[in-house]
């Protein structure tokens, strides 16, 4: 099977613009103009769409909390939540009618590309925080808890990002051709299942991947014994 | 199942610019509006919790006070009947004994005039049983004679007596 979506519009600054970059930047868009909205008028007892995201932050701290504890889920809430919010409505764009047929909308989360540059931003980050969390006696806890089994720590380091990015990948992408699957068969009907199935895949996807990275950066700036 | 580099340098890109703008337009301002509301409710409830405590301390002090006052109170009225109380021994004492001094008094004048009257009788019945007995004998009883047969008589019924 071909990933569709690879067609590249344009580049910038050589770096190449495909069907996926844009899709990420409307999403990002949405995003933002979501975000604008509801801080537009922040008040201390909150209406509206102020109260939709306060709560939304406060479900994700809580839900984090329970990972890494209340101060690290604060403290890293950001970027979490920017993960949960991007891959989350990244995965729900591939529900989008023609998503992967026109030009300029992909889901970015059906191409290992973008799934494996998030990844990457997991994996560093997750060192750089222990590194800043506890200096140089970080990659102490790859020898414990015995420092023969120094090169599996590392492996699971390595295999960390790239069952995160597969997974990610694999379960959006399969999503995306069984719905187009069907549809070749099946126009009316049984397209909607697989599409309704689709927003509770996208959530468990999106939830999955910043776990993980809660449970990552967690494990990282927690205090080993 | 291959990585376009450029997709890739992308993803990475476009994540940490959507992670620095929701950063500081959103992020950073919803978790200070909460962290603010959270402070002051909590100041609230703190400042709540000690007006609670300080209510408690001058309701006390007013029970206290409003128990002092009952205290003095019934001790004033305990005072009042005692001093009654004696006031009106006092009183019925000496009445008891000016009605004494009085009856004593009246007593007194009784027998007094109970004297006089006895002997007011004496000298009015010898008077007359002199006048009695001068018109008898017929012969005028001269004033020395009569004072003389007075007395006599007198003293005869002093003597009865």
């Amino acid at each position: 099977m071909e990933e569709h979506g690879t067609t590249v519009l344009f580049d910038i600054f050589g770096l190449k613009v495909s069907s996926f970059v844009t899709t990420m930047w409307a999403v990002m868009a949405v995003i933002l103009i979501i975000s604008f909205f509801a801080t537009r008028n922040l008040k201390k007892v909150p209406t509206g769409a102020q109260n939709v995201m306060e709560f939304l932050i406060q479900t994700l701290i809580g839900f984090f909390a329970g990972v890494m504890g209340e101060k690290n889920a604060k403290q890293y809430l950001p970027i979490l939540a920017t993960f949960f919010i991007f891959i989350l409505l990244s995965n729900y764009s591939g529900l989008l009618p023609m998503a992967g047929h026109l030009p300029g909308l992909a889901a970015p989360t059906s191409t290992l590309s973008v799934t494996a540059g998030f990844a990457l931003v997991v994996f560093f980050c997750t060192h750089f925080f222990g590194i800043k969390e506890k200096g140089l006696g970080y990659f102490k806890h790859f020898f414990q808890p015995v420092a023969f089994l120094f090169p599996l720590m590392i492996i699971e380091e390595f295999v960390r990002p790239l069952s995160l990015s597969l997974r990610l990948y694999g379960n959006i992408f399969g999503e995306e051709m069984v719905t187009a699957q069907l549809f070749s068969m099946a126009p009316f009907g049984v397209p909607i299942i697989m599409q309704l199935l689709g927003i509770l895949m996208g959530l468990i996807q999106a939830f999955v991947f910043t776990l993980l990275t809660a449970v990552y950066i967690g494990g990282a700036t927690a205090d080993h014994h | 199942m291959h990585i376009d580099f450029h997709d890739l340098i992308w993803a990475i890109i476009n994540f940490i610019v959507l992670l620095a703008i929701l950063y500081k337009f959103l992020y950073g301002p919803i978790m200070r509006t909460m962290e603010s509301r959270e402070n002051e409710i909590k100041r609230n409830i703190t400042q709540a919790e000690e007006m609670r405590v300080e209510a408690e301390a001058s309701r006390a002090q007013l029970q206290e006070a409003l128990n002092d006052a009952r205290k003095e109170a019934q001790e004033i009225v305990n005072n009042a009947v005692k001093v009654g109380e004696e006031t009106k021994n006092q009183i019925i004492s000496e009445a008891k004994d000016s009605a004494a001094k009085l009856m004593q008094k009246a007593q007194e004048e009784i027998q007094r005039e109970k004297e006089q009257a006895l002997a007011e009788i004496r000298n009015e019945v010898a008077n007359l049983a002199v006048l009695a007995a001068g018109k008898i004998i017929g012969k005028t009883i001269t004033a020395d004679d009569h004072k003389k047969l007075v007395d006599q008589y007198i003293q005869g019924v002093g003597g009865i007596q």
